[in-house]
């Protein structure tokens, strides 16, 4: 019985969606691999632009690995760690796709990878401190691990959602991540939900694959996590679409989860917070993966912080020409448009293309594609429209804030309009308050 | 290294999410829909002969120049012209006789791109689905060569033997009493079969033109005006080029159900509305002494007729052509699927409606221009609820 349900999967979910091709395949078997610094890191000092932080080394100083490069000036940023043992060459800065141009330091490795001794007295006592000090952070939305968990206790929530899903092509770290330390991550969303206090755990991962949700599942045995195996309809990963799937709750037009009570933590948080308690090290890494078609070796990696896009290229080896690279998941990432770019802690892929995906719009057909496969329910043909206007009606505003970015109606478009590029326009423009991120926090 | 110096020198172009796209364009979905068509061409053309090929020729060519001209003259090419302009054609060949002279379809078709797309402003905005405008429009223009009665009582179709080369002149006239269907037939020497077209049997029955054999009502239908069910099925009954093979045309239909271009919901939708608007709705019970409520639960010397009666209004006439090629248009039909049955429901009732107690021929055609016409109500109607919203 228990197997008949696991092959027919889960009943409840969303309207909407679309199950997509995967390209998977090539990373999904593959163990991390860990990438050792041999070039010049381009650490950046500070992941966002309005994060504050102090330089605490200075230039010609040397390093060792997990000494702090940068300390948090307030709760809103966080610490940043060299990520291996070197010689600090100057400090300049860097591109960075998200943020646009960064401070970094840039660290000549001297071979050694030598690290901080473990009886340093940085070491707090608290879990959220400990967070703290290892600069633990959650890259969607971009904030300190902390912070994160501090506005999850002031908004009340009751529920903690881990979102082991990874419903967009292409991407496996997670799936990685679950494969090789099911353990681990169990463990640390019972800490974290013992710092929030909530009332229910839950473990969001695919049921697709089956033997890895076994796995954890069976970790999670007497525990008070519940794994919840979702179909992985895309954009079932969305923390929007997870509340709705797991609690039936909706979430307000441009609201988050934590305005009905819940918060979702994405792995990559839960695996940088694992690191930083159990294995006693800071954020210095991330685990990415890097596919496309033009990859040689694709695979998920285990990247120095600041490594420039050109040093993993030809650590993964390119087939040819790229095209296109885009930084995070094929739906829902920025597009790379310079190859000194380097690689961040909130990282989660790098795609290298061969070919520009380029096509002439058309007029709309009306085929009615974007309506039927949009998660929340709004017109996406008819809210492209509003680029020509310069105001409109609350309930058009509402849909516009209800929008959660997550692309599928430009992706399915077969008259190839730029619909949901449009629709993050005109949010810009016509609702007040808004920024480019509403909706995904 | 040739890698390396590849993405050193690359210059890549910003873009916004998404930067993959998913299968379809519009090219495939045309493209699609015009090889649905040309499945359904290409029978007509086998049951038809020479004669159905050249319409359907004519009424592509047409289309294509028509869309070329109006491309020229608004100084620059129509956007999806060529798929689009040929699949009108096509579907506009479809809905004519083999035996209409070469001008109909030539002249139909350009009607349809002119006046049904073009003046509408081009793929994408026009309201009735084109080939339609344009068949509705001939069909009163060339009343005397379109229309069911008159001289055109009867037509011709292939006799076995003649498939795909026969002409359909000179055709030996059937004698549909005594006819036990075309398969049972010897080949004749004639190449062709002239007789009643079934769907215009069954409305002579429904205004009451077909006497009661005694108090048998429906048996002097089905046994005396009507060739045998499965020939209908087949196709080898005169009518429209695309709209006798029912076979073709679930063919063609499941194919673009398969790709995804039409929903399934349409046409079941569709013919489900239509066989129960044929099961329900009454006739006229001859000498006009009352209706006849329930068609489909009559039964005469122990045979289901009413039954019968419901298959063949499902599969005689303009339907399936309408319900797997017609009335499909993304363009002309709702947006959602719950809308479109609301849509294709409307079209099958208003087809048998129109068949039991209207005057206008065609009236699967002119069942769908009305229902285009309400298209907007209805996706005002099925909008979808927005996540987190009240519903409105």
């Amino acid at each position: 019985m228990s197997l008949l349900l696991n092959l027919l999967g889960p009943r409840r979910g969303f309207e909407g969606g679309l199950f997509m091709p995967e390209f998977k395949a090539a990373t999904a078997r593959r163990p991390i691999e860990n990438i050792t610094a041999d070039r010049a890191l381009f650490v950046p000092l500070r992941l966002a632009e309005s994060w504050q932080t102090d330089i605490v080394v200075s230039q010609g100083e040397r390093v060792v690995r997990g000494q702090r490069l940068a300390t948090a000036c307030d709760g809103r940023s966080a610490h940043v760690h060299a990520p291996t043992s070197g010689t600090i060459a100057q400090f300049g800065r860097v591109w960075t796709p998200r943020e646009g141009y960064l401070p970094c330091a840039i660290l000549e490795p001297d071979g050694r990878n030598e690290s901080v001794p473990r009886s340093l007295a940085w070491m707090s006592d608290s879990f959220v401190g400990q967070l703290t000090d290892r600069g633990v952070i959650s890259p969607s939305p971009l904030a300190p691990a902390a912070e994160v968990l501090r506005r999850a206790s002031a908004a009340g929530v009751t529920e903690l959602i881990v979102s082991a899903m990874e419903t967009e092509p292409y991407l496996t770290a997670d799936l990685r991540t679950l494969v090789e330390q099911p353990g681990r991550l169990i463990d640390m969303t019972c800490e974290i939900a013992d710092a929030l206090g909530v009332a229910r755990a839950l473990f969001a991962m695919p049921y697709r694959h089956r033997r890895v949700v076994k796995r954890v599942t069976a970790e999670a045995q007497g525990r008070y996590v519940e794994v919840a195996a979702l179909s992985n309809r895309y954009p079932q990963c969305h923390p929007v679409m997870l509340v709705k799937t797991l609690l039936d709750r909706e979430v307000p037009p441009g609201g988050s989860p934590l305005d009905v009570g819940a918060v979702v933590i994405p792995l990559a948080m839960v695996r940088m917070a694992a690191e930083a308690i159990i294995d006693d090290i800071p954020v210095t890494h991330a685990t990415i993966t890097v596919a496309g078609d033009a990859v040689e070796h694709a695979g998920t990696y285990r990247v120095p912080v600041g490594t420039p896009l050109r040093a993993l290229c030809d650590r993964v080896g390119l087939l040819g020409p790229v095209g296109q690279c885009v930084w995070g998941g094929p739906l829902t990432g920025i597009s790379i448009t310079r190859d000194d770019a380097v690689i961040t802690a909130d990282t989660s892929a790098i795609l290298l293309f061969s070919e520009f995906e380029a096509r002439e719009p058309v007029p709309c057909i009306h085929c009615g594609w974007c309506i039927e496969d949009c998660p929340v329910g709004v017109d996406p043909a008819l809210l492209a429209q509003l680029e020509s206007e310069s105001s409109t009606d609350a309930l058009t505003v509402a849909h516009l804030r209800a929008c959660i970015d997550c692309g599928l109606c430009s992706h399915v478009c077969p008259a190839s309009l730029p619909l949901s590029a449009t629709i993050q326009r005109s949010r810009r423009r016509l609702v007040p308050g808004a920024s480019a991120a509403e909706g995904g926090a | 290294m040739k890698a390396d110096l590849a993405i050193q020198e690359a210059q890549w172009v910003p873009r916004a999410a998404p930067h993959r796209h998913g299968g379809s364009t519009h090219v495939d979905v045309m493209g699609s829909w015009t090889l649905a068509a040309g499945i359904v061409g290409l029978c007509g053309a086998v049951l038809f002969g020479p004669a159905a090929a050249k319409v359907l020729l004519l009424a592509m060519l047409a289309g294509i120049g028509a869309d070329f001209v109006v491309g020229y003259a608004r100084g620059r090419p129509v956007v999806g012209g060529l798929s689009h302009a040929s699949l009108t054609g096509l579907l506009l060949g479809l809905t004519l006789p083999a035996t209409v002279p070469w001008y109909v379809p030539a002249i139909g078709a350009m009607v349809a791109v002119v006046f049904g797309k073009a003046l509408f402003g081009g793929l994408g905005h026009f309201v009735w689905q084109p080939a339609l405008v344009g068949r509705v429009i001939i069909q009163i223009v060339f009343w005397p060569t379109l229309s069911l009665g008159g001289d055109n009582a009867t037509a011709p179709v292939l006799a076995p033997g003649h498939l795909l080369i026969g002409r359909l002149e000179p055709a030996v006239q059937v004698d549909m009493p005594g006819y036990t269907g075309w398969q049972r037939l010897p080949r004749p020497d004639e190449p062709a079969l002239r007789m009643e077209r079934p769907v215009s049997a069954l409305r002579a029955f429904a205004e009451g033109h077909i006497p009661p054999d005694g108090d048998l009502l429906y048996t002097p239908l089905l046994r005396d005006r009507l060739p045998p069910w499965e020939d209908t099925v087949f196709g080898t009954v005169p009518g429209p080029i695309g709209a006798t093979c029912v076979l073709a045309l679930i063919v063609a239909g499941l194919y673009l159900i398969y790709r995804g271009f039409l929903r399934w919901q349409l046409p079941t939708a569709m013919l489900a509305a239509a066989g129960l608007a044929a099961a329900l709705l009454p006739i006229e019970s001859g000498g006009g002494d009352g209706w006849d409520w329930f068609p489909v639960f009559a039964v005469e010397q122990g045979r289901a007729v009413g039954v019968a009666y419901v298959l063949y209004h499902v599969t005689a006439g303009e339907l399936m052509l309408g319900a797997f090629l017609l009335a499909g248009d993304m363009t002309t039909t709702p947006m959602r699927a719950r809308g479109q049955i609301v849509f294709a429901a409307g079209v099958g009732v208003l087809t048998v409606f129109m068949r039991l107690y209207g005057v206008l021929e065609g009236e699967c055609y002119w069942s769908i221009l009305v229902m285009n016409t309400l298209v907007g109500v209805i996706d005002r109607r099925t909008k979808r609820d927005v996540l987190g919203m009240e519903p409105a």
